[in-house]
Formats: C-alpha cells, structure tokens, sequence
C-alpha cells in the first residue's frame, strides 16, 4: 500500500512540473527598445544615416541607374547572353519602364531609408550640430523623391511604423525642403570636409531645389520664377565667395582615388575605401568604372556600360573632358579615362585583344540588343570618369576604392548661376561664367549661351553624375528622341509609384499614365 | 496507449467473467492450431492466458500445446501484423484460431491526436498506414513510406540527395510563406519541423538545401503512420493543424517471450537520368556548324561521369522484444550507410530506440510507459546548391565542362582555368568537404493511473533535443574568385531542444445500452529553443591540414564569428474531445483546442480551435444489416477551424539588433495583432464496403478555406531595413476530391491479387487579396540578375508562373517574346491538380510480388536547369544541351526567363517493385525468414526534359516559398536491393 502512494504521489509531482505560463516572450539574441537605447549611440545613428547614401546614389544599379540611363548619357546594351537582366536596361532606355521595375522599387526604398535613417538620428537627442547634418540627409533623400516621383513619404521622429506614413505633395515637399535648408545653414559647419553636410553643400542643394521648383511642380511645362532664380544667384555667390573652392587643373583629379586632398570643387561627397565603403550597402564608386571596362582591360570590368555617339560628338577634339591620359593609371596599366574609343592598350602599350582574339577595338556603333558574335564584345564608347583606384589589387575592382563619391560640384554651381542669370535676361553675365568654365577646359569660347548649348554645356561637364534626366526634364528636353530612344510620353516625366509601396501606403497616389 | 482497446478489453472481460463463472480448480491442458486468413499456419504467434505470464508459441505447423490453471478464461493470441485475438477457453480444450491481418481489417485502430480510435468509429478523414504496407527501398526519412499511399497527401523529394528534404503538402499548399509542411507528432511529441543542420552559404556557390527532419527516426522502428487531413482530425492539434497531421507510432514490444527480429538489406544505386548534353565528337561538330574556332581543347571526357558513381547501402537493423503481463519491452538497433551516387556524398545513420510499457500494482491500475529514442546521423553533402551564380554548383559544373577540354593534365593533376572561367567538376569535388553531424535524442515517459474502470489520468512528458555540427571547407586550389589562393572554411554548431508537458484525462463509458461515451480533456505545455555559434575564416596559409582544425591560421580581419539565439517559443493549450456513439449508427464527434504562443501578438495571446464532425453507420441500419452485397456504408461530414503558427519566435515583437559596429538598428517592427493563419475546412466523405470487404474505399470532399495569411514584408517606407509581420484578410482555398478504391482482385487459397488506386483532384487559388505583389521563385545562373518566375496574384492558384511569353526566333535567331519582352504573363502553375497513387501485390503460395506508383498531372515546371546552365551561347566555351544545335537559335542570343523553359511536368513513377519469398522457419532457430529483391525508381513515364518531375529546388525569396523550379539539383538515384528479414 506505501508503494502505491508512492507511485500516485511520483506521478502527480512529475505531473505537477509544468504549470501554467503567462507566455511572455524574452528576445534570445536581439534587443528591445529600451535594451538598445543604451546601446544607440547618436553619433554612430550619424554614422548610419550617411552610410546610407551609397546603396542608392553610388550603386550602378539604383538611383544613378534611374538618372542616366533614362537620359541621353548612358546605356547598357544587351551583349548576347550578358546585360539581358531580364530587360531592365532596355526598359530604362526606350523610356517604357512600369511599376514593377526592381530598379526602380529599389531606388524608392533605399532613398526613403535614408530618410528614415538621418530622421532617426532627430529621435535620439543629438547635439545642434548633429541634428543639422541629419536634417541636411533628410532634405538630400526628399530631394531625390521629390525628383523622382513627385511626392515624398515623409515620417516624424517616433512615429509608429506600422502604420503608413503622410505623404507630402510636390509643392508640400519643396517647401519643407527649402525651409529645412534655409534653417540649418547656420548651424552647418564652415570647415568640414566634403565628406560632412556643410553649409556650402546645404546652399548647392538649396539652389537646385529653387532652380527645379517650377518643373517638380509642372514638368510638362516648367516655369521659372524670377525670385526663385535670384536666390540660385545669391546662393551660389555666397559659395563663391567662401573662397574654398576653384575650377580643377586636370578635370578628372575631382574623381580620383586621393580626390579628397587633391580634388578643388567637390562641395558635398560620401568617403569611399577601406572600412567605409566596404562596409555599406551596395556597390560604391568602382562601379563607374567596373561595368563599363572591358573584361581584358586592367582593372577588369563587366563590359557592360557605354555612351551613344550622338552624345559623344558633343565634345570637341580639344575639350580635355572628352579623355586622355590620368597620370598614375594610364602609364600603370594602358588605361585612358573620359571616352574610350577605338584600340584600347595595356601596360606597356599592348594592344588588347576580345575574348575571341580579335583587337579590342572600342567602336561608335551600338545596338541596345547586340547580336553579332564577332562585335558584340566591342559596341560602344565606354566612359571613365573616375580614374580607377590602383592603389591595391582589391582597390581597382572592388569598394575597397577610395574614389570619394561626388554629388555636388563647384563647376555645377557655376552652372547652375549661370543658368539662373540666362533665364532671368542677364544672357552676358551668364556667358562669362560659362566661357570661363569651358576654357578652363580646353573648349573654346561660346559666342553667345542659349538654352540649347547650356543644356549640352552641363552634359559635358556633368555626365555620368547623376544629374542628366533632371537637367533635361527642366530644360524641356527629356521626352526628346534621341539615339536608341526613338518614342516617348508625357508619363515617363516621373517614375511609377512601385506597386510594392502603392499596396502598402494607402496615401501615396499613382502617378498619371501607369 | 489505446484507451479504447482498453475500454474494449475490459468489457469484454466482464462479459467472459458472467459466462466462465463455473470453471474448475486444477491446470488443464488446451491445444490448438494457429492460422492467418489465407489457412496458413501461423509459426511463432504467441498464445499467452490472460492475466498470467504463462504462454507458449505456435510450432511450425501453426499448433500449440499449453497448461492453462483451471480458473482461466480467456487465451490472448498475438502476433506482428496481426490483431490480437482473445478466444474464449471456458468448457473447451481445443481451438482453431484464424487471426486477421492488422492491415485491411476494419476493426483496425487508428490513432487519432491524443488517443486512438477503431477504423470503423473514425468521424474525421484520417489515414492508417501500418508497416506491412510501406514503400520498399532505401528509405531515410518516414515520409517516403508513405509516398503515393494516401489520398490528399503529396510527398515529393526536392532532390536525389541523401537526407534531403521532402516537401509534403496535404491537401495542398495553404500558406504563402514557409511552414506548410504538416505537423509530425511522433509517439505524441510534436516536433518543431526545423532541424538542427547548420546553414552554410560559401562563397558564389550558394545555399545548399535542408535536410529533412525526420532522419533521425528509423523506418523500422515505424508501426504505423496516420495522416489527419481534416479540420475535423486536425482540431486538437489547434494552431498547428491547419497542414494536417501525421502521427507517427514507433513499435512496442509483444507479450511473450523474448523475439528477436534481423532485418538486411543492401542495394546499389546509380543515376536515373542523365541530361542530353553534347559528348566531345558533338562538341566538335557543333563548333564547325557554327563557324566557332575556339572551343575545342582536344580531348574527349565525360565531366558528368567523373563525379559519379555507383552508391552501396547497407542497412541492418535489429530489434528484440518481449514481455509478460505486466510489461513489455523493445529495443532495436539500427545503421544505414547509403552512399550518394554524387562523389563524396552520402548518408550515414545509426538509431539506437527502447520503449517499454510498464503496469504496476497487483491491479494494474498504475503503469509507466517510456520510449527513448537515439540517433547520430552524419550527412557528407557536395557543393550542390539552390542558387548557385555564375560559377555554378557542382552539377551546373559538370554540366557545364567543355567535352573536349581534359579534366586532369598529362602529369594528373587536375585541369584548373583561370579566375571567373569554368570550374573543373572533379577539381571541384576533390576541394570541398562538407560533413554534417547530427545528434538526436527524443524520449518520453508517461506515467498514468486508472482512477476507475472509467477514468484514466496520464501525463506526457517528452524531449527532443538534437545538436548539429557542421564543417565545411573548400581548398585553394579552387579558381572561385574570392577562394582561389585563399581556401575558406566554417564551422557552426546548432542546437534544438523541445520540451513537452502534457496532462490528459480519458473518459470512456456505456453509459446507456444505446450510447457509448468517450472523451478525453487535456492542458499541454510545450517549449521550443533554437540556436546556434559559427565561425569561419578565408585565406590560409597550408592545404595540409583541415582548415577548420586551424582557424586561428587566417588573420583576424579574415576571420569572422556570429551567434543567434531565437526568443523561447512556448505553447499553452487546453483541449477536449467528446465522442458519442449512439447504436453503432449514429456517432457524433466536438473538439476545441486554446492554444496560447508566446510568438502571438499580445493583443491576440490565444487562438480557440472548434470542430464537429457526424457520421451514419448505414451499413448497422435495419435495412442493410443483413445485406450480402454491402459489408459497410457510412456517411461523414466534419467542420473544423485550425491554425498554422509558422512564423519565427519573435516576430510580434519590435527586435534591434547588434551591428559589428557596437550600435543596433531596428530589424523587426512590432505587431501586437499577430496571430496564426486559420483554416475553415469543411469534409464529406462516404466509406464503403462491397462483397464482403472484397471491394472497399471511400469518397472524400474538402474544402479548405485559408485566412489571416502570414506575410512577412518590409517595414513601410521611410523606414530602415527592417520587416514586419503581418495577417492580411486573403483567403487561400484549396478544394477537391480524394477517390480510394481498394480491392482483391483474387482471393484464393494459394493465389490471391489485390489493387489500390487513389487519386486527388484539388484546385487551390489565392482571393481577396490586395497587398503589394509577392514575388517568388528567384532564377539563378548567369545574365538573369534579380530575376524570377512566379508572382502571388489574386484568383490564382499560389505560386503561379509569371514569365515572358516566349513566342520563337526571329531571322536573326533572337528570341521572341510577346509584347517584345515588355510584359509578364501568368502563363501556369505548379500545384498539381490531379495526384495518383496505384499500390499491388500478387501472392502466389510464398511468393509476393508488391509494386507502387505514383503520379501527379496539371502542373508545371520551370527548369531553371536548361535555363542557364546549358544555354547556346556557352558553345565554345561550355557545354549546352544537345538538343540546341542545329535550332534557329543564335549563339547571341539572350539568357531570357520565359515561357520556353515551362514544361508540363505530368508524370507516373514506378517507385519500386519488391519481389519476396517466405522460406518460414529455417531449422529450429531461425523464424519466419523471407528474402526479397527490390528495384526503386525503376523508371519515370513524363515528358519532362530535366532530371526528374519530382523536384523542388527551393528558390524562395525571403522566405516566400517557391515550388517546382528545377535548378541542377542532386540527380535522382535508381536503386535494386536485396534484403533478408528473419526472427530468433
């Protein structure tokens, strides 16, 4: 009898083991809010939200993507089997994209992640001079929505993001831009490096915001208002007369490897090289140069991108911006930088060969689907802005390149004055700024600025920077046909909403025509 | 284990103590004769009196002779494969007894959740498959037992790799996202369905796929499997139900004394198909129609053959048991070694399983039931992977290889190109190692105590607990960018532990003569825990050691460490069960299951799962009861709701986490509304029975409406690189019907043929839905970047294919697409809509010839394969499909993903063919010996051009399941084995 209440006493205690549980869940190797506060720094927020600008504004298949190879610029021709991808390029080119397009549905994200990341930083109490540099981020992401879609989804500090954010109309989004600027230029640091949000950078963004507002507002038709203009003028006169910056020697020092000591006109840059573009997201300045060299060019390439001839035989023979030889790569490895055409040669001046052993032999013909086995290797003049970072084997392929990324420029400052002055009646004002710029290039000097060869002035200063479709779009020009772009329509003005996003955020409107 | 049988069992003593009420004091001898039901004698049955450890076993000719004590009643006649039978000895002394297979009978019991039922008092569509009727062959995972068995349910093997995963659906796909898989409860512990195998994703060679998780179990151990399809069945296992459920019960021992059982087996494997590519003669040729001087390198090799081989397996297993009365016992020893047909594959299993049942106290009212389970399988995998790039995986490798071009130089070392040029299989194979080793350990004990003849109390206490090592290098010499010069190595240990607590309470009575009553309630408590540490490095400076014996060897700026540990998952449930059945005729079935999850939102902490279910014996009505043509007719209609809770721990939670650079950013956002996915299923089914069970089988109809789909997406934007989870109000409905017609053919003495067909027709499409588009099935391989193949869309069925049209050549050889290429189109699907099983046997006196098939029809693949590992424009440099020389196709053109690389995959496989012959007794010691042969995937009948129908090479996008994409996985195995089973 003791044995059985035994056993019945054993069996209800194991019983007795497992009682009810409230079913709160402990996170294993993750932490809560309040765990990972103590944990956030502001600086290291800071940190995050500028290593944000490189997966969509550096990355050959992001932002910049959207902003040349739409233009006149930029192509990615099929070769055969290689730059297929599924018509992602074509679509760019012949200006038939839809909401579906992954480029463009990565843009999207990723330039409102960078907003969201610099907004983050105002959620974490940082000090003035931090929360002016956040804000400046934040302005240069809605900026780029702005430019790209029209609206921008717009999020405070904290706000729950479960739910879908506000969405701020053009004229909503231009004036939260310009009034941020405005308001952080004092607080902006004088001194910083390019690298850093400064205050000359605030003002060359402030100037591009006035100088599209009219076409963000109606890109069909923009309009420019006189007053908008006088502040591109004032703007720009207050960065010239920092005194910080002057028109480059050698054009293409601004885009070199050492282009943080030695460049003289980059305003606002993302530090690129060992422990900082290699630790982002996405691809950094190598892919200016990566996808477009031939696969037997040193450095390597993905033999991919090229210009089209139309736009190429903008330059004149003498202009220095069209190429030649960059000291330091062209007597290292054979490698030209601005338009590669024709023979293309190694270290040592060997003449390369394709893969099949023919003379690689760059050429002004190009089809957006090349087909022919003997030529498709070859089409196209191919583009090398930044010279490429030889300084180690990983720097010339790979984001170990120290290659700083520009996105603001003295020269486009100029420009852009003169621009201002052109549409407000003041024609010789602004052919002097230009005349001075071109000269220093090796062009010769305009007899007269118009429009029509201001446009192509900012081509061949500009190209490749990741400003072409809204210089077109504001000079009217962007539907244009051109080379391999033989139709278009009014829609292809702004880019879809991608589907992704219109499914998720109920605010935002599908833009007309898709 | 059975509370019914029990229940069953004890009325029947009742009944044999009134009539036996005057037997005589004194021993007294019985004899007898034991035969199955074809009259065959029955050697080695056990005939033991009831209550009492006194027993004997049949002779060779089926007789027995025992002394049974003059106040006994009752004999107890068992033997595997067939019913325990209790004969009645009062005022009798010589018996003749048939026992009846425990596989056709409809007094068969069937385990349903939380208890078990006889076949005949299912309400529910539920499924029994006892061992006696599994497939044949090499077998390491339990699913494939049952392949091609049962209605409704689709087993299909991703791949011919050894311990690969399987991807079973019943009654089709319901969740959008991983986590369709049923729930597997083994011996009453529900598994967690993730294993604990390291992830690996080496550099450019890709993920290699899962392992399944049931390796750990050997097939032998198995009794039976059941497979719950309905809501009805499914219910009590509330928020994991919604997949359906199968149960598996491992064997127990017998009463008797102790029975040895051998069981031997070894097979030789070797590939099924090979895809048509071009040999070096064809090469060459290929090269001069196209005006290519490059290419060929001048030898002629066969870089397919170089990585494989004839596979050996051997598998022994051994299982003793035994018992009396109060107990019984079995223990059984088992090891697979089953070589890949892939070089350097393969898989290895050693089980190790003990159970008893234990009943105490003189009135046995206490009782302990244990089992533990142990297995170490080690897992030798190749570089063979789902989304292997450019640079392939080992198949795409020897695919790929250039005929012409030597794989080994003059002095024998192997052929190596250059950087991003073609990597050379063998070489390949030679500079990978890639060893998986699993630990497994999952035990219960279950204490009980009858508190009346009516009323038991038990407690379940289960574990399972499996750690997985895993050591991965690829040598130097490899010319993987990123390996090449450099090597690489990892390592990762991942642990998974469950704990299982679970109290239930039985009720089963007469209550009236017109109604029996049963009814089980219960509390259940489960906890699961997952985690892992890994570590790797790249560039070491020697090949002759292990790389991850030394990795401290790289520089530690080469090196890298991480570790996760998922939040602890638990689970609270109370559940209840009431069963009514009035007359035989009438039976009446409510189930309700709160589960509670810690993974739930906390504004939605418990889930509440109802079903009811009905069914009319009409075969016990007045009308049928005595009729000869209809041996059993039954009417059953169940309702359910159920849930699926797939989603990772955590997931209702806002989660930060550490970056490398000591900070943390947000990863998960929060969503206190999360909860399960919940399936409304509706069931109708007919069972019959015709000519005396000679013809029988049932009808069954479901429609399954899934909501509250699980969706995990990124956080709206602006916001950072982080995701949510979130229930959207769309509805998956999967609907159809599952015919099973069962028959013997010929019933003879010496000759007898039975056939089963089964089929299913299902359809399953996505409704309501209006969130952003899903995208699936990512395409890998050169020039296709970003690509995919198949898009969620409402009114369609999931996983649907979303490509270009492919529409011809031009004059150019171009590929033509409809609308140039501009638009996609849903141009078809892969959920089968119509799957077949066939299963026969012939017996002629000892000879038994069984064979299985199985099929699925109205689907499609996508073959990635063809896509762009062997497209055109590899000739002069690699290799392509031979079926492309000689096409308008140009050698420029385009890799493009389109409608071209759709195919129908309708196919019927011949799963396996075993033949077997009863040589019985062998002298005095050796019983019951029988010998079979069998040959497996012994062909496949489709159109299909890739290497076999059943694939599923997981291309998921972020966790998006992908279904019937091909992408060069591990090639299927044809296998013949010959095997011995015998008892001691």
């Amino acid at each position: 009898m003791r044995s059985k209440i035994a056993y019945i006493i054993l069996v209800l205690v194991i019983g007795g083991m497992a009682s009810c549980t409230k079913l709160d869940e402990k996170l294993g190797s993750t932490l809560t809010k309040s765990q990972a506060d103590s944990v956030i720094k502001v600086a290291a927020l800071l940190v995050t939200a500028y290593d944000g600008l490189q997966l969509p504004f550096q990355d050959q298949s992001n932002y910049w993507a959207l902003c040349e190879m739409t233009a006149d610029e930029a192509v990615a021709p099929t070769r055969g089997g290689d730059w297929d991808d599924n018509g992602v390029w074509r679509a760019l080119k012949l200006h038939n994209w839809n909401a579906d397009h992954t480029f463009i549905g990565n843009s999207f994200s990723n330039i409102l992640q960078l907003q969201f990341l610099a907004t983050n930083v105002l959620n974490f109490h940082p000090s003035d001079a931090q929360a002016a540099e956040a804000r400046f981020l934040r302005a240069f992401s809605m900026f780029a929505t702005l430019d790209g879609w029209g609206q921008v989804p717009f999020r405070n500090p904290g706000d729950t993001l479960l739910n879908a954010p506000k969405v701020l109309k053009a004229d909503e989004a231009t004036n939260f831009i310009i009034s941020e600027l405005e308001a952080i230029i004092p607080t902006l640091s004088d001194s910083a490096h390019a690298y850093t949000a400064n205050k000359n950078a605030a003002r060359a963004l402030l100037m591009k915001t006035y100088l599209n507002r009219g076409a963000f507002l109606n890109r069909q038709s923009p309009t420019f208002d006189a007053a908008d203009m006088q502040q591109v003028i004032t703007l720009a006169d207050q960065i010239i007369a920092s005194g910080k910056y002057s028109l480059a020697n050698n054009f293409f020092a601004n885009f070199a490897y050492n282009n943080d000591v030695i460049g003289t006109e980059n305003i606002f840059t993302q530090r690129n090289g060992p422990g900082y573009s290699t630790t982002r997201s996405g691809n950094s300045s190598f892919c200016r140069w990566a996808p477009t060299l031939h696969y037997n060019q040193d450095p390597s390439g993905w033999n991919g991108f090229t210009t089209i001839s139309d736009f190429y035989d903008k330059f004149e023979d003498s202009d220095t911006r069209r190429g030649g030889s960059y000291a330091g790569v062209t007597d290292v490895t054979g490698l030209k930088v601005g338009f590669l055409l024709g023979q293309q040669y190694g270290a040592g001046g060997v003449a390369l060969k394709d893969r099949k052993g023919n003379a690689l032999i760059f050429t002004r013909e190009l089809k957006l689907q090349e087909t022919d086995p003997n030529t498709l290797e070859v089409t196209g003049i191919r583009v090398v802005k930044y010279p490429p970072d030889l300084t180690s084997k990983e720097s010339r392929n790979s984001n170990n390149a120290s290659n700083d990324y520009v996105f603001l420029r003295y020269a486009d400052v100029l420009l852009m004055k003169a621009e201002a002055m052109l549409r407000t009646g003041d024609a010789a004002g602004a052919l002097v700024i230009v005349n001075n710029l071109r000269v220093k290039r090796g062009a010769s000097a305009f007899t007269t600025l118009t429009l029509d060869n201001l446009i192509d002035e900012r081509g061949r200063e500009m190209y490749w920077e990741g400003w072409r479709r809204q210089d077109l779009i504001r000079f009217g020009k962007f539907l244009d046909t051109w080379q391999l772009k033989p139709s278009d329509d009014p829609k292809y003005l702004l880019f879809p909403i991608p589907t992704s996003d219109l499914s998720v955020n109920k605010n935002l409107v599908q833009n007309t025509g898709y | 284990m059975n509370n019914l049988l029990f229940c069953k069992v004890r009325l029947l003593c009742s009944l044999l103590l009134l009539v036996a009420g005057i037997a005589s004091a004194q021993n007294r001898p019985v004899t007898g004769k034991i035969t199955d039901e074809n009259g065959n004698p029955v050697p080695g049955a056990t005939i033991q009196v009831k209550g009492t450890s006194t027993g004997t076993a049949a002779t060779a000719d089926g007789t027995f002779k025992l002394n049974v004590p003059a106040n006994a009643n009752t004999l107890v006649i068992s033997f595997i494969g067939y019913v325990n039978q209790e004969v009645s000895i009062a005022g009798k002394s010589e018996f003749s007894i048939s026992l009846v297979p425990t596989s056709t009978t409809l007094t068969d019991v069937v385990v349903v959740g939380y208890g078990t039922t006889r076949k005949k008092d299912l309400t529910g569509s539920v499924v029994s498959i006892k061992s006696a009727d599994f497939n044949k062959g090499i077998v390491t995972a339990p699913d494939q037992l049952i392949q091609g068995k049962v209605a409704g349910l689709m087993v299909m093997n991703n791949s011919g790799a050894p311990g690969g995963a399987t991807t079973v659906r019943i009654r089709g796909n319901s969740s959008v996202r991983t986590g369709n898989q049923p729930l597997y409860v083994v011996d009453g512990m529900p598994l967690d369905g993730r294993t604990a195998k390291p992830s690996v994703n080496a550099n450019g060679l890709g993920q290699t796929p899962d392992a399944n998780p049931l390796n750990f179990i050997n097939s032998f151990d198995i009794q039976s499997m059941d497979v719950l399809k309905d809501a009805s069945a499914t219910a009590i296992y509330g928020a994991r139900g919604a997949n359906g459920v199968v149960i598996i019960t491992t064997k127990k021992g017998q009463s008797g004394p102790p029975k040895l059982d051998v069981n031997y087996s070894v097979g030789a494997s070797s590939i099924l198909k090979k895809l048509d590519v071009l040999d070096a003669a064809g090469y060459r040729s290929a090269l001069k129609q196209y005006n290519l001087t490059a290419g060929d390198e001048g030898s002629s090799v066969d870089a397919m053959n170089s990585i494989l081989r004839t596979g050996i397996t051997h598998n022994v297993n051994v299982g003793l048991s035994g018992g009396n009365e109060n107990g019984v016992y079995r223990a059984s020893f088992g090891m697979l070694d089953q070589q890949g047909i892939v070089k350097k594959t393969g898989l290895k299993k050693y089980t190790a399983n003990l159970n008893g049942q234990f009943k105490l106290l003189d009135n046995q009212r206490i009782g302990i039931d244990y089992s533990i389970q142990a297995a170490h399988t080690t897992e030798q995998i190749a570089p063979i992977t789902n989304d292997a790039g450019f640079t392939g995986s080992l198949i795409g490798q020897a695919l790929q290889w250039n005929p012409t071009l030597a794989l080994r130089k003059a002095d024998g070392s192997f052929n190596l190109l250059g950087a991003g040029s073609a990597i050379n299989p063998e070489a390949m194979s030679a500079a990978y190692d890639d060893d998986v080793n699993i630990n497994s350990i999952l035990a219960n004990l279950s204490p009980y105590i009858k508190i009346t003849d009516d009323l038991e109390y038990r407690f379940v206490y289960s574990i399972n607990h499996q750690v997985g090592e895993r050591e991965t290098q690829i040598a130097s010499f490899i010319n993987i960018t990123g390996v090449q010069d450099n090597g690489q190595a990892y390592y990762g240990v991942n642990t998974l532990t469950s704990q299982l607590f679970t109290h239930t309470l039985n009720y089963n009575k007469q209550v009236i003569k017109a109604l029996f009553l049963s009814a089980v309630v219960g509390y259940e408590s489960q906890q699961f825990n997952y985690k892992g540490r890994s570590m790797g490095g790249l560039g070491f400076t020697t090949d002759e050691l292990k790389y991850v014996d030394i990795l401290q060897n790289p520089t530690q700026t080469n090196t890298f460490i991480s570790s996760f540990k998922n939040p602890k998952s638990e689970l609270q449930s109370f559940f209840g069960r009431v069963n009514l059945n009035f007359f035989d005729k009438y039976l009446l079935t409510a189930t309700l299951r709160a589960d509670g999850s810690s993974k739930f939102g906390e504004n939605n902490k418990y889930g509440y799962f109802p079903s009811f279910a009905a069914k009319w014996n009409i075969a016990n009505e007045p009308f049928l009861k005595d009729n000869k043509t209809v041996t059993q007719l039954a009417l059953r209609v169940g309702w359910g709701i159920t849930g699926n809770q797939e989603f990772p721990a955590g997931a209702a939670q806002e989660q930060y986490t550490l970056n490398s650079n000591g900070g943390a950013s947000l990863s998960n956002v929060a969503n206190p509304n999360l909860k399960w996915e919940s399936s409304k299923q509706l069931n109708a089914g007919i069972d019959y029975a015709f000519f005396n069970g000679r013809l029988y089988g049932s009808i069954d109809y479901f429609n399954k409406n899934t909501t509250n789909l699980l969706f995990n997406f990124p956080a709206i934007q602006p916001a950072p690189a982080s995701n949510y989870w979130i229930n959207l109000p769309a509805n998956v409905i999967n609907k159809g019907f599952e015919i099973v017609l069962r028959g013997d053919v010929v019933a003879t003495k010496d000759f007898t043929w039975d056939l089963g067909v089964n089929a299913t027709f299902l359809t399953n499409e996505l409704k309501n839905y209006d969130g952003p588009p899903v995208l699936t099935g990512s395409i890998s391989g050169q020039g296709v970047s970003n690509a995919y193949a198949q898009r969620l869309v409402n009114n369609m069925p999931l996983n649907s294919f979303y490509v270009r049209q492919f529409e011809g050549f031009d004059d150019n050889g171009q590929g033509v697409y409809k609308d140039n290429g501009n638009s996609m189109y849903f141009l078809g699907q892969p959920n089968p809509k119509t799957m077949m099983g066939i299963i026969t046997s012939v017996n002629y006196k000892n000879w038994t010839l069984g064979a299985n098939m199985h099929g699925a029809f109205g689907f499609d693949i996508y073959n990635n394969t063809a896509n762009t590992v062997l497209p055109i424009g590899n000739l002069g440099s690699r290799n392509i499909a031979a079926k492309l020389v000689g096409t308008k196709e140009a050698l420029s053109n385009p890799i493009t993903v389109s409608s071209r690389y759709l195919e129908k995959g309708n196919f019927m496989k011949m799963d396996n063919i075993t033949l077997s012959y009863k040589i019985g007794n062998i002298g005095k010691v050796i019983k019951g010996a029988s010998v079979y042969l069998t040959g497996q995937n012994l062909f496949i009948i489709t159109k299909y051009t890739g290497f076999d129908p059943e694939v599923n090479t997981d291309k998921n996008i972020n966790g998006v399941t992908s279904l019937g994409i091909e992408y060069s996985p591990y090639p299927t195995a044809r296998s013949f084995l010959a095997g011995i089973n015998f008892s001691l």
